[in-house]
């Protein structure tokens, strides 16, 4: 069983390159070359235990304002759901370092908590800050911008998502995350713009094909009237479901994520049902 | 760690005084029923995404959320109702869950009492809940952490994650 554990703890795993310690000694800054030194050792070990947490501790005991430890020391916090430690060891990261974990901070205030508001706060201050592009949440699968315009989504302001995410897709140099021209058709499907959604989900069928992506496609389709499209992506949304080709985040929920009861509600409705006896 | 039952607290300060995991919940005679055993041993606890399957209740999260959201009674009318509860359980190799402890904060996420009709009718709720996925690995199934955090706008559920 010890195997078994050892080999399932180092699974997924949130985490952050630590800091290149040689850095500190060039630039003279010893203390935090000695704390970086320490805190290495903490990487053998995994982010709940013991060792690795004392091993950060002595870190910080040797130089308090080493950042990166109380970012590390915030894993296991942030994965059990205990918000008010991880904030306050976050705080202190942010502290010390603001440009490098305000991002970090942001996107956990997002995928974890839903705190929008402190999501948008962190977002935005590093886009103040920042010199160069803010760059992607934590596990890769959004740019901070897109995560953003979905918190101002989930507080009500659809128009200025829209905008921010289709400003940011113009770029020349975005990396096209997972999902985002699936949030992009979900936001122009619920703002009734539907060809322009049903454009969006084009593109991410063709980048990235899911259930979720079927299903609102699904969605604008039977909104247009368009029915063979509309069980054709429905019945494309279910087959991709069983393969398990949907969202997935190991430790949350995405947001627009579609689960398989909702599939089968609208399969049950008329329109579906009666197409397919048509045939 | 200092730990009540239904009652809305905090009970995890940062200190240097590690168990074997962060967050592990040690059994409590008085808190925890008795008969509610974990299977493998207390150093072979997991956490519920260590197999990378994430989140396991049957009828995933919408069941799990139409249950809890069809019976909770919205306590307005008392202000300053807002913020996040964390319970905190362990689900058994049989899918069985107990070891429940809860944690609470205001949206600065700054420790916070709530009212208790939110908190008690939560944890009824979440005892209730009876939809609860082994994990398992190398065909041996575990017993692992998993938790539930509500946001709790004007005494309302605005959202249950993860």
């Amino acid at each position: 069983m010890k195997k078994l554990v050892a080999i399932l703890v180092l699974l997924p795993i949130i985490s952050m390159a630590q800091p290149n310690c040689e850095a500190y000694k060039y630039e003279g800054k010893m203390s935090l070359y000695k704390a970086c030194k320490k805190a290495k050792e903490s990487q053998i070990f995994y982010q709940f235990t013991k060792q690795y947490q004392q091993i950060l501790d002595e870190a910080l005991k040797i130089d308090s304002t080493y950042a990166y430890a109380y970012q590390a020391k915030g894993y296991a916090y942030l994965k059990s759901g205990d918000f008010i430690t991880w904030e306050k060891l976050l705080g202190k990261a942010v502290k010390y370092d603001e440009q490098q974990h305000l991002g970090y901070r942001g996107w956990c205030r997002y995928q974890f908590f839903r705190d929008y508001k402190g999501a948008i706060a962190d977002i935005e201050r590093l886009e103040e800050i920042s010199k160069w592009d803010i760059g992607v949440g934590q596990n890769g699968d959004y740019h901070l911008t897109i995560a953003k315009a979905l918190c101002y989504k989930a507080m009500g302001n659809k128009a200025k998502a829209i905008d921010i995410i289709e400003k940011q897709l113009k770029l020349e140099d975005h990396y096209i995350g997972l999902y985002d021209y699936l949030h992009l058709g979900v936001l122009y499907l619920e703002s009734q713009k539907l060809d322009k959604a049903i454009a969006a989900f084009k593109v991410q069928e063709k980048e990235n094909t899911l259930a979720d992506n079927e299903f609102y496609m699904a969605l604008a389709y039977k909104s247009l009237k368009d029915i063979p499209n509309y069980r054709k992506h429905l019945q494309k949304s279910y087959d991709l479901y069983q393969k398990r080709r949907h969202m997935f985040d190991p430790y949350t929920h995405q947001m627009d994520r579609i689960f398989l009861s909702d599939i089968a509600a609208e399969m049950k409705d008329t329109t579906f049902r009666q197409e397919k006896g048509n045939r | 760690m200092a730990v009540l039952n239904c009652q809305s607290t905090t009970q995890e300060a940062p200190h240097p005084e590690y168990q074997r995991f962060v967050g592990d919940i040690v059994f409590d005679t008085i808190l925890d029923k008795k008969d509610f055993k974990v299977c493998n041993g207390e150093k072979n606890m997991l956490q519920y995404f260590n197999t990378g399957e994430g989140f396991k209740y049957k009828g995933e999260k919408p069941e799990l959320v139409k249950k809890i959201k069809k019976n909770f009674k919205p306590v307005v009318g008392n202000e300053n109702q807002n913020g996040f509860i964390r319970i905190r359980f362990v689900i058994n190799c049989k899918g069985e869950s107990g070891r429940y402890r809860i944690l609470s904060s205001d949206f600065n996420y700054e420790p916070k009492e709530f009212d208790k009709a939110i908190v008690n009718q939560l944890m009824a709720l979440v005892k209730e809940l009876d939809g609860w996925e082994t994990i398992a690995k190398n065909n041996q199934t575990l017993d692992y952490y998993m938790y539930l955090i509500f946001k709790i706008d004007n005494g309302r559920i605005s959202e249950i994650l993860p």
